[in-house]
């Protein structure tokens, strides 16, 4: 009996993944989450974690080194994959652990997958970061040491250069925030240029039913619902799972899948009061993010930020509960047949700038040409035609400084900025 | 007093508790198959424990340095502590070791864990290790008070610190119906030092799994196996301290052992999915201002009826 080869079949039979995904990849990732859900294969959090690496959605040239550091960090027998269409991640995972089940892959060099059936391609050398988090901390080997300098006590303390993102789970994919930290308290927090999509500028997928409506198409006022309340339910996936409550993370996540895949009213209802109930009401999770991340409709209206983060008018609870409002009342309207209006109707993060032609917002009035061949920071991308995602990104600093670093994770899931957002109006700019 | 056990019982002792762990994983499988919606399947049982080979192949991983040693001194002591905390817990009539300070000797275990997990987090030289290793220091410093008093009293109620005596002592009425504060900070505790459920503060997935982070292969296996052992072995130890040991009628001690301490498992393994994390910053607060008083003068109690 060959033991290794049972013990490999053993391990393939339930590997964990890491989901990479990609500007654009939404709709991949959703199919991934479901897939893996449904057939039990956990999500890795870290790349030490990990058996297949899963790109998800059209590859992104700025994020290949990235990815490159997830794939060397990952021990092996390993695979790789990659689905650029939701259609092909079934495929794309069954592949994976085909090639986990073979010897090779417990070599050092494991092969990478391409749902198409590419050729493998070859290691890059190098690149000995850590992945997760994409720390870089004081080492003797050859890293920086880490500086000092006074902390909010007054004490000096070693400031320690930690990156959220750009991959990191339940984070807004694509998103790095550049953090300096003392002990766990954030210092400094810096949001950096989200990668340009790889993909066609197209609307993000949250906003895509008010895209098609701008663009003069007709959609019903309940498809808008069905979206809206799948996109607020996927941000509170994402926010439970930061709040260490998986099973109520899995539950939102179970009703955003339903709700996608076309769930009726009558059996999404009771579902989504019995969430609102048992998250909106529970005093537990009020009790531990109360006070976190205060952002006044006044302070919000000054940023830029319009949208349930402006409404919400409040902290993280305020900004969960209207999430979980916003749920109920759209799966209310999932059969309204009516157009949809987007004055009436916003999409899940607040109103889209009015299109333009790619002329028009290369000129915005105030920012001089001159300063605009990487309209690609958050703050070049303001002034004019700001997606509500780019006002979310841009207040984050400011609410993470003096933050402890379980806060700084909540808080940026409360907001949940989408780079696809970013990402459609960075291409949309940049090809000019 | 609990009967010498026979010298078989060492090996014993680790196996049931191993086997308890298992029950657990199986029970959470089968609850986290309902919640994510699986038809319900034979298979979810067993298909958590499929980490076992998954984690025996995995091949070891470089770091940029790594303290190698203190982190597998780390993984190890986990693990092998709460095996180590068994030793004083009677089954049924019988102990593996009557030790006249096991409730001591089990605490003490239970704090190697604070050792363990720190290593554990400071080993990987990694930001989030360390960030999860620390976390548990925090959460070690609001739990632990509690924890002592709450030990302390069935042992103060029984007037002494022999687990046996303590389950002997409770011939008539259960300690924990009247140290129901005591008991109910016994198994909020046990998920804080099984770093699990709403105390997952050092395992945070906020801190991309914080002190697991960067651990691949056997050491990963260790932990969590450690993670499981503590949920097990602190169940174990309740049944002495406040659910009267083996005592019950018509079956043999070591059969009600066996049923009180399942019946406590699956409470625990039920409970872990019921609240978010709580963050020590937040449960410091609770812990000594409202805790830790209760405590006190829930064993000031069996102190005053004893004298």
């Amino acid at each position: 009996m060959d033991l290794t080869a049972a013990l490999l079949r053993a391990a393939a039979a339930r590997p964990h993944v890491l989901v990479a995904s990609m500007p654009g990849g939404t709709p991949v990732r959703l199919a991934l989450e479901r897939e893996l859900r449904l057939r039990d294969l956990p999500v890795a959090l870290t790349p030490a974690d990990a058996d297949i690496l899963l790109v998800a959605g059209p590859a992104c040239p700025e994020l290949e080194a990235a990815v490159e550091r997830l794939w060397q960090d990952m021990p092996a027998p390993r695979r790789r994959a990659h689905a650029e269409d939701p259609r092909e991640v079934g495929r794309a995972v069954a592949n994976a652990r085909a090639g986990l089940a073979r010897r090779e892959s417990a070599e050092s060099a494991g092969a990478h997958e391409r749902a198409g059936g590419e050729a493998p391609r070859g290691r890059h050398s190098g690149g000995g970061g850590h992945g997760g988090g994409g720390d870089d901390m004081d080492s003797p080997a050859g890293l920086p040491m880490a500086g000092q300098g006074p902390d909010r006590d007054g004490l000096t303390l070693d400031r320690l250069h930690v990156s959220l993102g750009p991959f990191l789970p339940d984070w807004p994919h694509g998103l790095t925030v550049r953090l300096t930290l003392q002990g766990d308290v954030v210092q400094r927090a810096e949001v950096a240029a989200p990668p340009a999509g790889g993909g066609p500028a197209a609307a993000s997928f949250w906003t895509q039913p008010w895209a098609r409506a701008t663009a003069g198409e007709r959609v019903q006022a309940g498809e808008a619902a069905r979206r809206r309340a799948a996109a607020h339910l996927d941000s509170l996936g994402r926010f439970l799972a930061v709040a260490g409550w998986p099973a109520a993370a899995t539950s939102a996540r179970r009703l955003r899948d339903d709700l996608l895949g076309g769930a009726s009213r009558e059996s999404v209802s009771p579902r989504a009061a019995r969430l609102a109930r048992r998250v909106g009401g529970s005093r537990t999770l009020y009790w531990l993010t109360r006070g976190l991340g205060p952002l006044s409709a006044r302070e919000a209206a000054a940023a830029g930020v319009a949208g349930p983060a402006a409404r919400a008018d409040g902290d993280v609870p305020a900004r969960y509960r209207l999430w979980l409002t916003t749920v109920r009342e759209d799966v209310d309207r999932l059969e309204e047949r009516d157009p949809l209006d987007p004055a009436r109707h916003e999409p899940p993060r607040g109103p889209l700038p009015t299109p333009r032609t790619p002329s028009e917002a290369l000129s915005p009035p105030r920012t001089p040409p001159a300063e605009l061949p990487a309209p690609r920071t958050p703050s070049a991308a303001l002034p004019a035609p700001a997606a509500p995602s780019v006002a979310l990104a841009a207040v984050l600093p400011r609410l993470l400084e003096g933050a402890e670093l379980a806060a700084a994770r909540l808080i940026v899931a409360s907001l949940d900025p989408d780079p696809d957002e970013t990402a459609a109006l960075t291409v949309g700019t940049a090809h000019e | 007093m609990s009967d010498a056990a026979p010298w078989w019982s060492v090996l014993a002792a680790p196996a049931l508790l191993v086997a308890l762990a298992l029950l657990a994983v199986a029970a959470d499988g089968v609850l986290s198959a309902r919640a994510a919606g699986r038809p319900f399947a034979l298979s979810a049982v067993a298909r958590p424990l499929l980490e076992v080979p998954r984690l025996l192949v995995a091949q070891p991983r470089r770091l940029p340095a790594p303290d190698m040693p203190l982190w597998r001194i780390g993984v190890v002591t986990v693990p092998v502590a709460a095996v180590l905390s068994v030793m004083v817990v009677p089954f049924g009539p019988f102990a593996v070791s009557g030790l006249s300070v096991g409730l001591v000797w089990f605490n003490a275990m239970e704090v190697l864990t604070w050792a363990g997990l720190w290593l554990a987090g400071w080993g990987p030289n990694a930001a989030f290790s360390l960030v999860g290793g620390y976390r548990y220091l925090a959460q070690g410093l609001a739990y632990e008070l509690p924890l002592m008093f709450a030990l302390m009293t069935p042992g103060i109620g029984a007037q002494s610190l022999r687990v046996g005596d303590i389950a002997a002592a409770q011939g008539g009425l259960w300690f924990a119906v009247w140290m129901p504060v005591a008991f109910a900070v016994h198994l909020w505790s046990v998920l804080a030092f099984g770093f699990t459920g709403p105390f997952a503060y050092p395992a945070g997935g906020d801190i991309a799994g914080g002190v697991f982070g960067e651990t691949s292969g056997p050491e990963r296996l260790l932990l969590s196996a450690g993670r499981w052992l503590w949920l097990a072995a602190g169940s174990a130890m309740a049944v002495p301290l406040f659910l009267g040991g083996g005592a019950g009628p018509w079956l043999p001690g070591w059969a009600w052992s066996l049923v009180k301490t399942v019946a406590v498992l699956a409470l625990l393994v039920w409970a872990r999915g019921r609240l978010p994390m709580i963050r020590a910053d937040r449960y410091m607060e609770v812990a000594w201002v409202v805790l830790l008083p209760l405590s006190v003068l829930q064993a000031l109690v069996p102190a005053l009826v004893v004298l």
